[in-house]
């Protein structure tokens, strides 16, 4: 095992090896490791939360085929915050900062010219990041839409422009194909990165112990031998235990370094998600098959976060809100779970037990999601219901499911996140509704059966009685959007 | 002049090269300074232990208010506000003890160890508590024209209630921060994000005990202001002055978003109590309104924006017989301070939550109340304070609006709309802003420049101002190469510095471009007064005849030429090499104090404010009447800024202060547990606007051919405030859709900021239907 990292900075390859002398540890993050070189120090700290976006960089790896398979003659650029990324995470990867954008002539890049053009900036203190927000965009996005601008710069708090500036200056600018003077430099690029080997890593500090493992194998392993060590894919969750909780944590097994898990499988029944698929990436995947599922994840967290975080962390943590969370279980969702003893299928219904508590056993690993595709005429549809639209953790969030059968439900799941401390079904008001004329009055008598299954929290999100009218407005919603006469 | 110009740092923000406090480069000397705060809303300090923190590697000072050299106190107007806490606690983020150490984990090992015992006292945590004890911060206030009680009593109709609105966290994207640096002796240079510079310079020296020429204050620019710093960057730079001065090594200080979010003021949320009578047509006669606002523990600038309230309670809007009582309240919570518009938006709000409430009582639309109550150009033209409403631009606008924003077709639309949908509603709100120009407080009206020109024709100007993203620099420096006839490449603004202009104002009030422009153009003045005597000589000499005149001397295109005898001309670069072969001075200090404003504070009448800025905006939102979420769709603003000096930088004003102000009428909830504990201390739960909550249509534009008519600098009007608050159209458009589910015949529980869960509660009171229960 390989003892330090090497990733690509300025157009060079770094290495760094963690002695104690240079102070930096596996869990620095990628915001604090820069902002101690005096020429790069464009990147900001606003929240240290993954929330305003000021210290987003890029970062540049080989395009993946969603087989898992690389292509080799293309880098895929992502915009990522930061604060949120541990040093490790960066093995194998070109970081891009923002003074990388300028050419070496000294000629602003287009997303940098349109920003000073158009007045996208005024204090200023936001515009590196999102200039690098842009960068992605205009890498990957030509003549992007409206709907594909403010996506892209929804995970960039500005609190002086008020934004119109910004899209402007992103509509005017991504006009160029893609084309910069990064698309020169790429093969050499590529070449360097494929000299990086993609080995496991073991990283040990005097209180530290980071293993970034390169097969399942050897995760299976570990995971034995350390059950109680954190697991992370992009750590966009477990990173605030560091940058906000200040906390050391001393055994961590890094998942992203492990192409099997990062496979979508797709057949004619199903679609299995490795856990390690970022959210960008099952967003793709699930358009088609699983259209209430991508419409939530239009409205989970930020491109940033989404070009890192992973399905599989949505559920390692088990949170009670857990964006995703109803809407897989509207869905029927299964978790697959592997130790070194072997695989096993747990359906998503059984999986929480309690608060941030799970089916899964300490050595377990969870290996997938899998959707199963529904049956003609099955509906399902998802709610967030928060305190702003996007970017914002939902105060109650629900997926349901609906089968009728001549105008009778035939089966329904209605699943909630935010009304209990798991994501839970309201199987009271579901077992009222089921051999029932799907019509406003039957709708309207359950949703009295709400109160029933739930005795939601009032908290810094929302109150009880406000998550009891939206929880029970939901199903008239979805009566409404399902109503076809 | 150039006018379409960019922002003066535009190429250093989109580089990343742009320097904020925390990217000043420092050797290796440099400590982190951290502030411990109080954890209780209000409580007695027994005892405390610093010794086991003191020994903590690495860690070269900790602090308490028995090391302060000088004065204990950081209050800009009342000295009640200690540097550290001495006996007693009053607000949870309330600093206690100061930690210089090598590292920030050195800083937090220390602050571990330091043990403090308490008291816990009875704390007040909300206003109605604060009145219940009658916990005033200063005495109360009144302005009163005619006799409102009268007038109510033989009014056709009234109307009365109350209407909460809601605090605001500035969210500036650079928290505070401050850098001091050591110098010789006493000397302590302070790179500070402060909006005022030389009150940060005064309480620094203050705190050391030393004099105010040994301090300096330096300012490129901020990350954001929005009035969070005009006072409360002077407490960082406090502390972070004594670290320094106790280690004699230079010591930065940048709070942690959620430190900062804990220990600083907020916009100051109010309870106002408001009594309107009226007549069958909407004739407002007579208006009594009560603001009560949280203060906060000290007194800040509470009773300045409590002032400004009162002066903006009639918004746009004649009432013959009107009283304002005001009541600032002390409470155990952070010390509420300055924010964008400075006390005017609680005084709209509530004024146009009263037009909103008789247009629905009269079964009108508001608009119709709002034009009929217009102040008038010739008559019903003079305010409750006794000023007259001079170059009045209301009906300019509205009529501009009306029509642009196709209003009453939309009107109509949304009527509809709402007629045939159940679970969505419409709404649609136009509301006005007349914005007084000026610090009410006369004497702060005043600013000063240096100006210096350098033999290659290089101009270097310094202002009083400072540079927070609002582009003062950049219409500085603008002014500055109108004014001396050269190109804006020959003019570079500098760091604001209390050694170059000193005894300054803050930058605040929308004033900064006002009032430093017209102290540069002064500066300038003088240098031109000197060239151009020069030059008339030099060329007088040369052609005896026909000598030069010294008036007709003009500063053009990078020349210097005599207008009568065009072929007198030298470029300016040329020019300013013989200026200095012949011993003439290129610099110079420039003035200004605002003119002809005076206000009696005590009587509360006469003429607070300069001139008036005037504006308008019509917003249309969608609500889900079954999520309580809304959609921003379409925003038309009309605004007057008189000759605009940069259009793009003065509807950067125009679209941000707006937004902003939709942050503060949506999604915007601040709150505190029963503790006094802020449950909103970070993004993760403090919202505002997204880049997806700007309306979905978003249409700007400047009053065009309208100069203001007097004499400010080229024309034009400050901007920086009165946007902010046409973000109450937003607000009523909302309250428009919530009061169509009841066919507007029932006024719907409302207050601000107007969440998705102000929303949806407010909707089964109004219309007990069969899908939500009573």
């Amino acid at each position: 095992m390989n003892s330090k990292i090497s990733f690509i900075l300025d157009g060079k390859i770094t290495y760094i090896d963690f002695n104690p002398a240079n102070g930096l540890t596996p869990t620095t993050t990628v915001l604090n490791y820069l902002r101690k070189f005096p020429n790069h120090k464009g990147v900001k700290e606003g929240c240290a939360e993954g929330d305003c976006g000021a210290c987003t960089v890029a970062l540049g790896e080989p395009a993946r085929h969603r087989s898992g398979g690389v292509e080799n003659d293309r880098i895929r650029y992502k915009a990522v915050d930061s604060c949120l990324i541990f040093l490790p995470m960066l093995h194998g990867k070109q970081l891009i900062t923002i003074e990388n954008l300028k050419s070496a002539d000294g000629k602003l890049h287009p997303v940098q010219q349109s920003m000073v053009e158009e007045y996208g900036s005024q204090c200023g203190f936001c515009t590196p990041g999102i200039v690098m927000a842009m960068f992605e965009l205009y890498k990957e996005h030509p003549n992007p839409s409206r709907a594909q601008i403010d996506d892209a710069i929804t995970g960039n708090l500005c609190r002086c422009t008020g934004y119109r500036p910004i899209v402007d200056a992103a509509s005017h600018a991504c006009t160029h194909n893609g084309v910069d003077h990064f698309n020169t430099d790429e093969p050499r690029i590529i070449e360097m990165l494929k000299s990086i080997p993609s080995e496991s890593i073991l990283i040990k500090t005097k209180n530290q112990q980071y293993f970034r493992p390169a097969t399942m194998e050897e995760v299976l392993l570990l995971k034995q031998k350390y059950p109680d060590a954190i697991v992370l894919g992009g750590a966009t969750d477990v990173a605030l235990r560091v940058t906000k909780g200040h906390e050391l944590l001393t055994e961590l097994i890094d998942i992203s370094g492990i192409a099997d898990l990062k496979i979508v499988n797709e057949t004619h029944s199903e679609l299995a998600i490795g856990a390690g698929v970022v959210m960008n990436e099952v967003r793709k995947s699930v358009e088609k098959n699983f259209p209430a599922l991508h419409q939530m994840l239009n409205v989970f967290a930020s491109n940033q976060i989404r070009n890192v975080a992973t399905l599989g962390g949505n559920l390692g943590t088990a949170s009670p809100i857990g964006d995703a969370l109803p809407v897989l279980m509207a869905y029927g969702s299964k978790v697959e779970l592997q130790s070194v003893n072997g695989k096993r299928e747990v359906s998503l219904n059984d999986y929480f037990t309690g608060y941030r508590k799970t089916l899964r056993k300490p050595d377990e690993l969870i290996a997938s999601i899998i959707l199963p595709k529904q049956p003609n005429g099955v509906i399902v549809k998802s709610y967030k219901v928060s305190k702003r639209k996007d970017l914002d953790i939902s105060t109650l969030s629900a997926g349901f499911s609906l089968d009728l059968d001549k105008g009778v439900v035939k089966s329904i799941i209605l699943a909630y996140g935010g009304m209990a401390v798991t994501t839970k079904r309201a199987s009271i008001t579901e077992n009222f509704l089921i051999g029932k004329l799907w019509e406003r009055e039957t709708v309207e008598e359950a949703m009295q059966m709400i109160d029933k299954d739930f005795t939601p929290i009032s908290d810094v999100r929302g109150s009880a009685e406000f998550r009891m009218a939206a929880a029970r407005n939901l199903l008239i919603k979805f009566w409404q959007e399902t109503n076809t006469k | 002049m150039e006018k379409m110009i960019p922002h003066e740092s535009g190429i250093a923000h989109v580089t990343g090269e742009a320097v904020y406090i925390d990217d000043i480069l420092v050797n290796e000397q440099l400590l982190v300074g951290r502030v411990i705060y109080s954890p209780h809303a209000h409580a007695r300090i027994i005892s405390f232990d610093l010794s086991d923190a003191k020994k903590v590697k690495g860690v070269h000072a900790v602090l308490c208010h028995k090391d302060i050299p000088g004065h204990n106190q950081m209050g800009p107007v009342i000295k009640d506000e200690p540097v550290l806490a001495e006996n007693e606690i009053t607000f949870v983020g309330q600093a206690m003890f100061l930690i210089a150490a090598e590292t920030e984990d050195q800083c937090r090992e220390a602050e571990k160890l330091i043990s403090v015992e308490y008291e816990p006292l009875d704390a007040i945590l909300d206003i109605e508590t604060a009145i219940a004890k009658n916990n005033l911060l200063g005495p109360p206030r009144k302005m009163e024209r005619g006799d409102a009680e009268a007038a109510l009593k033989s009014a056709k109709h009234i109307i009365l209630g109350e209407l909460r609105t809601g605090a605001q966290e500035h969210w500036y994207l650079e928290t505070q921060a401050c850098l001091s640096i050591p110098g010789e002796g006493n000397e302590i240079n302070v790179f500070s994000s402060t909006q005022h510079p030389s009150e940060t310079q005064t309480l620094v020296a203050e705190v050391l005990g030393i004099n105010r020429n040994e301090v300096v204050v330096e300012v490129r620019r901020m990350g954001g202001g929005f009035g969070g710093k005009e006072t409360q960057g002077n407490h960082v730079a406090c502390w972070s002055a004594l670290l320094c001065n106790a280690t004699k090594r230079p010591v930065k200080i940048k709070l942690f978003r959620d430190d900062d979010m804990i220990m600083t003021g907020k916009r100051h949320r109010y309870l106002t109590k408001y009594e309107v009578g009226f007549n069958d047509d909407g004739n407002i006669d007579a208006l009594k309104l009560e603001f009560n606002s949280d203060g906060g523990a000290a007194t800040d600038l509470s009773f300045a924006i409590m002032e400004r309230t009162m002066l903006h309670a009639d918004n746009s809007y004649y009432i013959p017989n009107m009283s304002v009582t005001a009541l600032v309240w002390k409470t155990n919570l952070p010390s509420n301070t300055a924010f964008r518009g400075f006390g005017g938006p609680q005084g709209m709000a509530a004024m146009e939550t009263v037009i909103d409430r008789v247009a629905r009582y009269l079964h009108k639309d508001p608009t119709e109340i709002r034009l009929k109550n217009f102040y008038g150009t010739e008559t019903r033209n003079v305010t409750h304070y006794g000023q007259k409403v001079e170059n009045n631009r209301l009906n300019l606008i509205y009529d501009k609006l009306i029509e642009s924003s196709e209003y009453e077709k939309r009107r109509k639309e949304v009527d509809e709309f709402n007629s045939k949908n159940e679970f969505y509603k419409k709404g649609l709100a136009l509301t006005p802003v007349k914005f007084g120009i000026s610090f009410t407080t006369t004497f702060l009206n005043q600013a000063g420049a240096l100006v210096n020109v350098y033999t290659d024709g290089t101009i270097l100007v310094n202002h009083g101002g400072t540079e927070m993203g609002q582009g003062l620099n950049t219409k500085i420096q603008q002014i500055a190469a109108a004014e001396f006839g050269v190109s804006i490449e020959k003019v570079k603004v500098n760091a604001t510095n209390t050694s170059k202009v000193p005894n300054t104002s803050a930058t605040a009030a929308s004033s900064g471009s006002d009032m430093n422009g017209m102290a540069v153009k002064n500066a300038i003045d003088t240098i031109k007064e000197r060239i151009t005597k020069e030059l008339s000589t030099i060329w007088s000499a040369q052609y005896s005849i026909n000598p030069s005149l010294q008036n007709s001397i003009l500063f053009k295109d990078g020349f210097i030429f005599d207008s009568d005898h065009p072929d007198r001309r030298i470029s300016f670069a040329d020019a300013m090499l013989q200026m200095n072969l012949r011993q003439v001075s290129l610099n110079s200090t420039g003035f200004y104090k605002t003119p002809d404003i005076g206000w009696d504070k005590i009587k509360g009448q006469g003429k607070p404010f300069f001139y008036y800025s005037f504006g308008m905006g019509v917003s249309e939102v969608l609500v889900d009447v079954l999520t309580g979420q809304h959609t921003l769709l379409r925003t038309d603003i009309v605004q007057d800024v008189g000759d605009s000096i940069n259009p793009g930088i003065d509807i950067g004003q125009v679209e941000g202060g707006f937004i902003q102000g939709v942050g503060w009428c949506t999604t915007e909830e601040i709150k505190w547990d029963a503790k006094g504990n802020l449950m909103t201390h970070s993004p993760d739960t403090y919202k505002i606007p997204t880049v997806q909550d700007i309306p979905k249509d978003f249409r700007v534009q400047l009053l065009e051919g309208v100069p203001n008519p007097i004499g400010t600098i080229r024309r034009s009007k400050a901007v920086g405030e009165p946007p902010f608050m046409l973000s109450l159209s937003v607000w009523l458009a909302i309250k428009d859709a919530i009061s169509s589910v009841a066919n507007h015949e029932i006024e719907p529980e409302f207050s601000l900021p107007a969440t998705n869960e102000v929303i949806l509660l407010a909707i089964p009171k109004l219309k007990p239907s069969r899908f939500q229960r009573p």
